[in-house]
């Protein structure tokens, strides 16, 4: 499917919105100054997803996955590479020891991270689109970017676009670069892009109210 | 009446299982409505708050546990009546119920937990919350102790690498000396055999020969300065070295040290500057160690110094320690060395390319003498070119007066004697051709009358004729060696002859040698080669204690 420039640009917006929220959220739990870069958006078929992502995400990687579930439904993800991953966790919970392996605490943190991300993605729908969403918890993986695309697969037969969102943290100094996955029917795919200018319309009109 | 389990139309089982899974859970499970009043918790809970299950179910979440709004939680459940799903994790939040730790975990007071709050959903209606609670603090635990033990092996394998390295470098170090070494002794033998066969060739002019004896002389003498050098070394290492502690006069040690090198520096014109302050001269110390210090230290200097520079020597103190500096406006020492000057194998340019010749052992051993006086050594140094000074503190003789002191220190100092003639009577016993022959060339010159034997048996066998003023022998020789001399000559023989003062002479000897040579019954002895000070000294000081 191809976004007209403006769908592009629209849904960048949003993306923008919602992360200089949870930026904040996550300042705010963690007590450290988080800094987000701008996030750049892309859309691909899910085929292509694993190919586009992997010279950024070689090995292994620390995936969060939240399913939500609603007028728009389908699966987000928050995917660190490894070592992105470690230092992550370190940094927010003022790790003195350089960890080199995930523990079970670790992991939990970074659910917690990815949750938070997500929360507030996701959250813009409800928030900002006033589509009505619904998350369950959400749980950690670690594996290969490929194989979690083909479980994925499987699972869902009719999730066929990814957005993909490309964005780095950082956090003293330090940068961890991860992507935020949203895997999505066609259909849901198409319900957001129609909410999202709905959304704009709606924005544009309020700019003309207030003059 | 048909009951619950028979009708179809009821999830009993359903509600069964769950029901029972929640029960005995090992995890916390607490579920409210939309209003945040509690409507179910399971048996855990009961048990781990302490609390009565009425004094729960039915109450507002919030007035049950204030502990939930006091740490700022909870937004959590205003959030989960929106639809969204939390995780609390242990590492950020600690805990979200006040619950004591069960026994058996360790060094906490309160339960360490991980927790979910999430909507209840009737399709997409929020119905309430539910909350489930992991008790972690155990898990908690053993990842800490974990983490300890890993960083505890990273730092043992930080420090062994450092280790390594060390050693390797060590090694070396060790390498390069020994390449030095083997130059250092090689070299001036090479000079010695050079000239040695040049002088044989016969023709050659008086300036010729007297050169070739005077390049001779001075190699000899530094190749022995460097064994000597290499000994002590070998001694310290060793633990062999022994002080002969007794008051030193410090000006007079200078002065000998100052002495001995003039010749040196009038060569390079380098001026020798003293600054002595009296009072602060006398040491508690061995005098020939302590002269040795200052040799090298201003050696050192004069060595590093250009032509027409100038040393300086400067002795102070107080009541405590005297002290001497020797300075100079050479050289200088780099920065980046200053601290490694005193180590062992370390010269500043090291390698084949070296300026300055020598093991670059003497700092070393200076450094170890000093601190077997008890005392410091520092050295101080502008830089490249801005010039040097070595200090030696070394503490004064405690508990006499200044004049005792003195005193004693004249009653020890070592005079210098001027040229010995020795008139009298020596027996010369070595196996070694040219020892021998040597040792009776330098005899004869001052005025001795000898009788060179070359075995113990040819000793023995002349001794009544030649009836000896004194014996020198040599330890070390085939069939009947110098113990077995000495002793012969001090049980088998008349009174008057099995007195006789008598020196061994031997290479290189280890402090139980020496005990035992003097527990044998020579009367001294001297070590290889010999100084002929030194040996016409001994055989003066022998000849003075017998009245003949």
């Amino acid at each position: 499917m191809i976004l007209t420039d403006e769908q592009r640009d629209a849904l960048g917006e949003f993306i923008n919105i919602a992360f200089s929220r949870t930026a904040s959220s996550l300042s705010q739990i963690t007590g450290q100054r988080v800094l987000l870069d701008v996030p750049q958006v892309e859309i691909y078929p899910i085929e292509e997803v694993a190919s586009n992502l992997d010279r950024f995400l070689p090995g292994d990687v620390a995936s969060i996955h939240q399913p939500f579930d609603g007028a728009i439904a389908g699966d987000a993800f928050l995917i660190l590479n490894y070592e992105g991953a470690v230092r992550l966790t370190d940094l927010l919970t003022d790790g003195s020891t350089a960890q080199t392996k995930l523990d079970e605490s670790s992991r939990e943190v970074l659910t917690e991270v990815g949750n938070i991300l997500l929360n507030a993605c996701l959250g813009m729908f409800g928030n900002v689109l006033r589509v009505r969403v619904s998350f369950s918890v959400p749980s950690l993986h670690l594996e290969s970017l490929e194989s979690l695309m083909d479980s994925l697969r499987e699972e869902h037969e009719n999730l066929q676009y990814a957005i993909i969102v490309y964005t780095s943290f950082r956090i003293k100094e330090t940068q961890v670069t991860g992507y935020l996955v949203l895997v999505l029917s066609i259909v849901s795919l198409n319900r957001l892009i129609e909410e999202i200018e709905r959304w704009e319309q709606r924005h544009e009109d309020q700019i003309h109210i207030t003059g | 009446m048909e009951s619950l389990v028979d009708d179809p139309n009821t999830s009993y089982f359903e509600t069964a299982t769950s029901r029972w899974i929640s029960d005995h859970a090992p995890t916390g499970i607490l579920v409210t409505d939309t209003s945040l009043t509690i409507r179910y918790c399971n048996k855990w809970v009961v048990k781990q708050t302490g609390k009565k299950e009425d004094d729960i179910v039915g109450h507002r979440l919030l007035s049950v546990f204030p502990e939930i709004e006091m740490r700022g939680l909870a937004h959590y459940y205003r959030a989960a009546l929106k639809g969204e799903s939390h995780v609390l994790s242990f590492r950020l939040h600690k805990y979200l119920l006040q619950m004591p730790v069960n026994r058996g975990a360790p060094l906490v007071d309160q339960m360490q937990q991980s927790c979910r709050i999430a909507p209840l959903l009737d399709g997409e209606i929020v119905t309430g919350t539910i909350t489930i609670i992991e008790d972690v603090t155990e898990r908690t635990a053993r990842e800490r102790e974990l983490r300890s033990q890993l960083g505890e092996r990273e730092r043992l394998l930080a420090s062994e690498l450092e280790a390594r390295r060390l050693a390797e470098e060590n090694s070396r170090l060790k390498d390069e000396f020994l390449a030095t070494v083997s130059h250092e002794i090689r070299a001036p033998l090479n000079a010695i055999r050079g000239w040695t066969l040049i002088l044989r060739g016969g023709s050659v002019d008086k300036e010729t020969f007297d050169h070739a004896l005077d390049t001779i002389d001075r190699n000899v003498v530094s190749q022995s300065q460097v064994i000597e050098d290499l000994l002590d070394i070998s001694r310290m290492v060793t633990g062999q070295m022994k002080l002969e502690f007794r008051p030193v006069d410090l000006c007079e040690s200078i002065e000998s040290a100052l002495d001995d090198l003039s010749p040196a520096a009038v060569t390079k014109e380098i001026r020798l500057i003293k600054t002595i302050s009296p009072a602060a001269s006398i040491v508690s110390g061995d005098g020939d160690r302590i002269r040795q210090i200052l040799w090298n230290l201003i050696s050192n200097a004069i060595k590093f110094t250009p032509a027409k520079g100038t040393v300086e020597v400067i002795l102070h103190g107080d009541e405590d320690f005297a002290e001497v500096t020797v300075r100079d406006n050479g050289s200088g020492i780099p920065p980046e060395f200053q601290p490694f000057v005193f180590d062992r194998f370390r010269q500043a340019d090291g390698g084949m390319k070296r300026r300055h010749g020598g093991l670059g052992l003497g700092l070393s051993i200076v450094k170890s003498l000093v601190e077997m006086h008890g005392g410091t050594v520092s050295v101080e140094s502008g830089g490249e070119g801005a010039g040097t000074a070595f200090s030696v503190r070394i503490p004064r003789l405690l508990g006499r007066r200044d004049d005792e002191i003195s005193e004693m220190a004249d009653s020890f100092s070592n005079s210098a004697q001027p040229l010995k003639m020795l008139n009298c009577r020596i027996m010369i016993v070595d196996d070694d051709d040219d020892s021998r022959e040597m040792l009776r060339i330098l005899l004869s010159t001052r005025n001795a009358e000898v009788l060179a034997a070359g075995s113990a048996w040819e000793a023995l066998a002349h001794f009544e004729t030649f009836n000896p003023d004194i014996v020198i022998s040599d330890l070390g020789m085939p069939e009947m060696d110098g113990y077995d001399l000495i002793r012969q000559i001090r049980t088998s023989l008349s009174k008057e002859l099995s007195n006789v003062p008598a020196i061994a002479l031997t290479g290189y000897v280890s402090a139980d040698e020496q005990k035992r040579v003097k527990a044998s019954g020579f009367d001294a002895h001297l070590s290889k080669p010999l100084d002929q000070t030194i040996l016409v000294q001994t055989i003066s000081d022998l000849l003075g204690g017998i009245s003949r």
